[in-house]
């Protein structure tokens, strides 16, 4: 009896290990053909270059990971003799006991001699991956080894100036809202996180007070940090959650700076419901697909160009380390060939507050509206800029508080 | 319903349990199946009812073959079996057991089922209250409630494994009512036992089987008992008990083994109040009263199992009131429960193992060869079928409670034993006892419970008897007869007997 | 069976070769089970692999292949084999004494927490002794944490399981506090986890490969320890029996529930064990997923080898060698790798019908 007992505690043991891990199996994308299909290429005698990248999503994410592959694409497709390989979901999660070493390892293996990788969590697996293997470069993605003299030769860093799209985000915000209370849903702190918060305060706050006339004191800007990029039960809190806690205290325009899109579906359950919300996601232009009627707009990346003009450098040997900063280009932020970000605006945007907002765009293009610029103080009362003075990028890539105007947590 | 059963064989691994069985039982009778502790009768039953798959022969059923190879086919074939431990859900009340058990067909639903149920419990005299919980029957009402079940579910052949053991008098009686009643319906009744007189007095016929094959089919009854008992045991036959020489006289200085005062011990709703008695060395305590009246308490008690509310108690001189287990197995008293399989032995484990287990002196490591040895001086002085590597689940029950034996420490001063032949076949239980009544010479005081009045006349040298929460003074046993101790657990004079007078 | 013409009452039927057929009965068993085993296996993984338009026999290839290609990834093998083996070694002992420590996961993790401490706190120390210290450190954390999974059974009754699945997901939640919190990189709270320790206290590698030759060695010692703890001490024998039959083990006069005390103390010494090495010589610092499942892995290893400490050992280096081959399936054949796990659950799953398939019959 007590066998059976065993036993079948065993079976059922068995079978939620076994359900889990089939879901986990079942759960992900299935990935197309990882080696986009190359051109009948095999007659060239010049063997193709092989750039692999290395993603922390998966390719279909509708998000960051997403952004990176489709600049790969864009990239191969320019480049006639390259070839592009990657390895996507690598994360603790979708691939426990597997590094980003152990990955760049496979993708050295095919060839590749040069790899992206695309999570600030790779920063230490990147460094150690470009030391065991210096005759390939890499581009680390968001990270900073360069500019913190980490990194080895063959190491550089890349980043798109996201800041100008969270300004817009802002600005959006500041002109849709009518109660003068914004919040930001934010995934954790760090310097980049910080960073995204303050220029949408910065955003918002010209626009209330510069185009809407407003004093600055009624303009309420809240943020509150889930503790993740997206909601992981029992261990952040839960987005769908706090977004109604913002709209339940009265705001009516959430900004996102999570990977995944609750405010916005809770913006527009709220709409539905008589309470009308605005909401802003983040980071790949067909976020507001989802509900276009209460979506103010998305700002997103366009990694293409700038993975072109590496990619090219790197067969050429012309490739030197640095760390990139990339701006959008002001001429048409959405240009997919040239801006490395961009600012889609969404259906809930009024034809007026497009206009605005366009007024604002071109004030950003043409230095007319620097937003880091002083006085600005941080959220304890200690000066960051002085009256006058203009941030460094360095400034602005460290800044080690939120500003001064915005409740939240600084860390 | 008639029973043929041609060449029937089940094998287990080496063991032929059913050897070519052959045997017929006519409907409207009450048919013994008489035999030894693994004989193979409880093999042919649970062939019959569906719970083994024979590998060769067959049954027909009024003349029909039977497809058995399941309990639901052989339920709707129309044979049913009361098992000896009954298999029913504790968490559920006697109606949700009752119902639950049985097809649709039979049952449509819980209004019906508790009609039927009532019905039955009229016609029988049972006394199964349907929204009783299961968990607070007595084994006797199990059985009758399966017996119901069975009726309930159109049962034409009804098979009852050992159905006596751990029921009471009255619930005995009303059961072999109930057989004759349903065999004078027409039903058919497979009645396995191993209990002679029994069989004499409830079957018209009498099968024997031993060593997995019949060695007498379908003799009409009454049989002279010496035949029945060459016929189950072969030549090594049965002979008379032999009556127990008188105890030892304890010096009368000697410390007692136990003694209790004013102790009241209580588990569940079940307690028993105020107990103060002296258990001297050397001598056999037998505890009679109907199940469930106090003795496993007691016996638990002793064993430091189990402890008491109010009162102390002491061993060897020594207050253990509050000790752990441990320590009263350190000073040499051993539990042997009444269910091996459950926490009298490791099933899995062998006899070599059990005895590495017990051995008292022992380094880190472990000495294998040392104890198998052991193990085979313990299987020939014990007399156990099994090899010292054989887990002992797979031993005879009298084999297991052999081996439970001889894992008893030398030094153990104080056995509580609860059913020590329960189950066991005469000769068995009469080599247990053998080794039992070697322990008291040497000293060691036996505490045991047991239901059945011969053996507890037999053998105690001492009787204390359980009635309804209140237990007598100990009585010696030589004045006592069987037919007084049916009218003591009955009540019947209690207060005569009663420690301190209530 | 007893061939001893003694005092036997009752003459069974035994025939004489009865000894000869015990011996093969198994063997035939054992024929049974593995072709039920693999055969199971290897129907149901190519039938996934078809469903996803793969060629099972060329997924096979690299899955087996895979991790044997190189000395590379012959070192990620053993060092992924190296804490599996420890935690393997220690389920089969709660295994053995009928517990199902779940909770085996968090026992890692907060080994891992506690081998951190002396790293941070005497980054000073010679590092041969630092490693010293974490690995107790770490062994005194996953004991201290298994316990409490003994405490919450042994005092409220509640199953192991559950106690081991709560307390899981509170050492996570220790871990993620610490490294989004007092632990968190100057400035930046990653999920990267804990600024890397300093390359001098990483356990030494092999020149060119991320292969610590200590951690192999120190799981090799645990999982000897362990064998030969439960087949020769009695110690070893006393926890089989309370795991068998608790009751009649206390009957029998084993302390049966210090035995399961122990039993889990010993068991989440060797995964607090393997959460040392996990810092030590493979994350150099505290990810928030620092056990890397591998604690249930070694569930499943140890399900398949029905705690036998023979086949531990194998059995952890085929699982290992699923997980690091696999890691070419989706650059090769653009399949997900989490067919591995796939391969490893159905293995059990398979394992676990041949073990019913047998008891039947």
């Amino acid at each position: 009896m007590q066998q059976t007992m065993f036993l079948r505690a065993q079976l059922l043991v068995m079978l939620l290990l076994l359900g889990s891990i089939l879901l986990s199996a079942c759960g992900g994308s299935a990935p197309e053909a990882p080696a986009a299909p190359e051109a009948p290429a095999a007659d060239t005698s010049t063997e193709p270059f092989v750039f692999g990248m290395v993603l922390v999503g998966p390719i279909n994410d509708g998000g960051w990971s997403q952004a990176h592959y489709e600049g790969a694409l864009y990239a191969e497709e320019r480049l006639p003799d390259s070839k592009f390989i990657y390895i996507d979901k690598v994360n603790p999660a979708d691939k426990p006991n597997v590094q980003v070493e152990q990955v760049v390892d496979e993708l050295v293996d095919q060839g590749a001699k040069l790899i992206i990788t695309n999570s600030d969590d790779f920063k230490d697996g990147t460094r150690e991956a470009a030391k065991a293997h210096p005759d390939v470069i890499f581009i680390h993605a968001s990270g900073d080894d360069v500019l913190t003299g980490l990194a080895p030769a063959n190491l550089g860093n890349l980043m798109g100036k996201m800041e100008y799209g969270k300004m817009i985000a802002g600005c959006a915000a500041a002109l849709a809202t009518e109660s003068g209370r914004i919040s930001y849903l934010g995934p954790l702190i760090n310097d980049e996180t910080r960073r995204l918060v303050n220029s949408a305060f910065l955003g918002a706050r010209h626009c209330w007070t510069e185009l809407r006339g407003n004093d600055p004191a009624e303009l309420s800007f809240e943020v509150t940090w889930i503790g993740f990029w997206f909601n992981i039960p029992g261990v952040t809190l839960d987005p769908t959650q706090v977004a109604n806690d913002f709209i339940n205290s009265g705001t009516d325009v959430i900004i996102s700076g999570i990977d995944t899109t609750e405010a916005l579906i809770e913006a527009n359950k709220a709409t539905q419901a008589g309470t009308p919300i605005f909401a802003v996601p983040y980071d790949f232009e067909g976020a507001c697909a989802q509900a276009e009627e209460v979506c103010l707009g998305v700002p997103y990346f366009h990694w293409g160009p700038s993975y072109l003009e590496t990619i090219t450098a790197a067969e050429r040997g012309t490739w030197e380390p640095s760390w990139q900063w990339l701006d959008p280009d002001w001429d048409d932020i959405n240009n997919k060939d040239t801006s490395a970000i961009g600012f889609i605006k969404g259906a809930g945007l009024s034809d007026e507050i497009g206009a605005q907002l366009d007024e604002f765009i071109a004030g950003l293009a043409d230095g007319s509206i620097s937003l880091f610029t002083g006085p600005l103080n941080f959220q304890d009362g200690t000066v960051f800029l002085a009256e006058g003075e203009v941030a460094t990028d360095e400034q602005i890539w460290y800044m080690p508080q939120l500003l001064e105007g915005i409740t939240g947590r600084s860390e | 319903m008639d029973v043929q059963i041609r060449n029937l064989t089940k094998t287990f691994g080496s063991l032929r349990a059913n050897d070519a069985i052959s045997l017929s039982f006519a409907a409207g009778n009450i048919h013994g199946i008489l035999g030894e502790n693994g004989a193979g009768k409880s093999t042919l039953m649970k062939l019959l009812a569906g719970f083994l798959q024979r590998d060769s022969g067959e049954v027909l059923l009024d003349g029909q073959p039977a497809s058995l190879h399941n309990p639901a086919a052989s339920l709707a074939a129309g044979v049913g079996m009361v098992h000896q431990d009954p298999m029913d859900v504790p968490a559920f009340s006697a109606l949700e057991n009752f119902f639950c058990a049985s097809p649709r067909s039979a049952l449509p639903s819980l209004a019906v089922a508790r009609q039927r149920l009532t019905q039955l419990n009229q016609q029988f005299g049972f006394t199964v209250a349907p929204d009783q919980p299961l968990a607070r029957l007595t084994v006797g009402q199990r059985q009758q409630l399966e017996i119901m079940r069975l009726l309930a579910c159109g049962v034409k052949v009804l098979i009852l494994d050992e159905p006596t053991t751990g029921i009471t008098a009255a619930q005995k009686t009303a059961l072999f009512a109930a057989l004759r009643r349903l065999t004078a319906q027409g039903e058919t009744v497979l009645f396995v036992s191993h209990k002679l007189d029994e069989v004499a007095d409830l079957c018209q016929t009498v099968s024997i089987l031993r060593s997995g094959r019949v060695v007498g089919a379908q003799l009409p009854m009454p049989q002279p008992q010496a035949e029945l008992l060459k016929l189950m045991f072969g030549q090594a036959g049965a002979p008379a008990p032999p009556r127990q020489a008188a105890a030892p006289p304890a010096p009368a200085s000697a410390v007692p083994v136990w003694q209790l005062h004013q102790i009241t011990v209580r588990e569940g709703a079940l307690s028993v109040p105020n107990l103060t008695l002296s258990l001297p060395r050397g001598c056999v305590v037998g505890l009679c009263g109907l199940d469930g009246s106090g003795q496993q308490l007691l016996l638990r008690l002793l064993a430091g199992r189990l402890h008491p509310e109010r009162g102390r108690l002491l061993l060897h001189g020594t207050d253990v009131t509050r000790a752990p287990y441990r320590a009263f197995r350190a000073a040499g008293v051993e539990y042997l429960p009444a269910d091996r399989m459950h926490d009298g032995v490791i099933g899995a484990m062998t006899l070599t193992e059990h005895l590495l287990l017990t051995s008292e002196q022992h380094g880190l490591i472990i000495n294998r060869a040392d104890a198998r040895t052991q193990a085979e001086t313990a299987i020939a002085a014990y007399n156990i079928k099994a090899t010292p590597d054989t887990p002992l689940v797979s031993l005879s029950g009298g084999n297991q409670q052999r081996a439970m034996l001889a894992l008893l420490s030398a030094e153990c001063t104080g056995l509580l034993f609860d059913q020590p032949t329960r189950s066991l076949d005469v000769v068995s239980a009469r080599a247990i006892w053998q080794r039992l009544l070697h322990r008291r010479a040497a000293g060691t005081t036996i505490v045991f419970a047991s239901a059945d009045f011969d053996e507890l006349l037999a053998y105690s040298d001492l009787l204390l008897v359980f009635f309804a929460g209140r237990v007598s003074r100990l009585l010696p046993c030589p004045t006592m007869t069987a037919a007084r101790l049916a009218e003591l657990i009955g009540g019947v004079g209690f207060a005569e007997v009663a420690a301190h007078g209530g | 069976m007893a061939d001893k013409p003694t005092t036997e009452a009752v003459p069974e039927a035994l025939p004489a070769p009865a000894a000869l057929r015990a011996l093969a009965l198994p063997a035939a068993h054992l024929l049974t089970s593995a072709g039920i085993i693999i055969g199971g296996t290897l129907l149901f993984t190519t039938l996934v692999l078809l469903a996803s338009g793969t060629s099972p026999l060329e997924a096979y290839r690299l899955i087996l292949s895979g991790a044997f290609r190189n000395p590379r990834t012959i070192a990620d093998l053993i060092m992924l084999t190296a804490p599996l083996l420890l935690c393997s070694a220690g389920l089969t002992l709660t295994f053995s004494a009928g517990l199902y420590n779940l909770g085996i996961e968090g026992q890692i993790v907060i080994g891992a927490v506690l081998a951190m401490v002396p790293l941070r706190l005497l980054p000073d120390l010679p590092p041969p002794m630092l490693w010293l210290l974490a690995l107790s450190a770490g062994a005194i954390g996953g004991m201290l944490w298994a316990l409490l999974v003994g405490v919450l059974r042994l005092s409220t009754n509640v199953n192991e399981i559950f106690a081991g699945l709560g307390l899981n997901f509170i050492a996570i939640g220790i871990t993620l506090y610490l490294v989004f919190g007092p632990w968190k990189r100057p400035g930046v709270a990653s999920m990267s986890g804990t600024e890397p320790l300093p390359e001098a206290l990483w356990l030494p590698t092999l020149a060119g490969i991320r292969l610590a030759p200590l951690a192999p060695i120190i799981a090799l010692i645990g999982m000897g320890v362990v064998w030969f703890a439960l087949t020769r001490t009695h110690w070893g024998l006393e926890i089989r029996a309370a795991g068998l039959n608790l009751a009649a083990a206390e009957r029998l006069g084993v302390p049966a529930h210090a035995r399961l005390f122990q039993s889990l103390a010993g068991c989440g010494a060797l995964a607090g064990l393997a959460g040392a090495l996990q810092i030590l010589a493979v994350y150099h610092a505290l990810i928030p997923n620092i056990s890397s499942g591998i604690g249930f892995l070694a569930l499943l290893v140890v399900l398949l080898v029905r705690s036998n400490p023979v086949w531990v050992l194998p059995v952890a280096i085929l699982f290992a060698s699923f997980s690091i081959g696999s890691i070419q399936l989706p650059l090769q054949l653009g399949i997900d790798s989490s067919i591995a796990g796939v391969l490893q659950g159905t293995l059990v799953l398979f394992a676990l019908i041949a073990q019913g398939v047998r008891g039947r019959g």
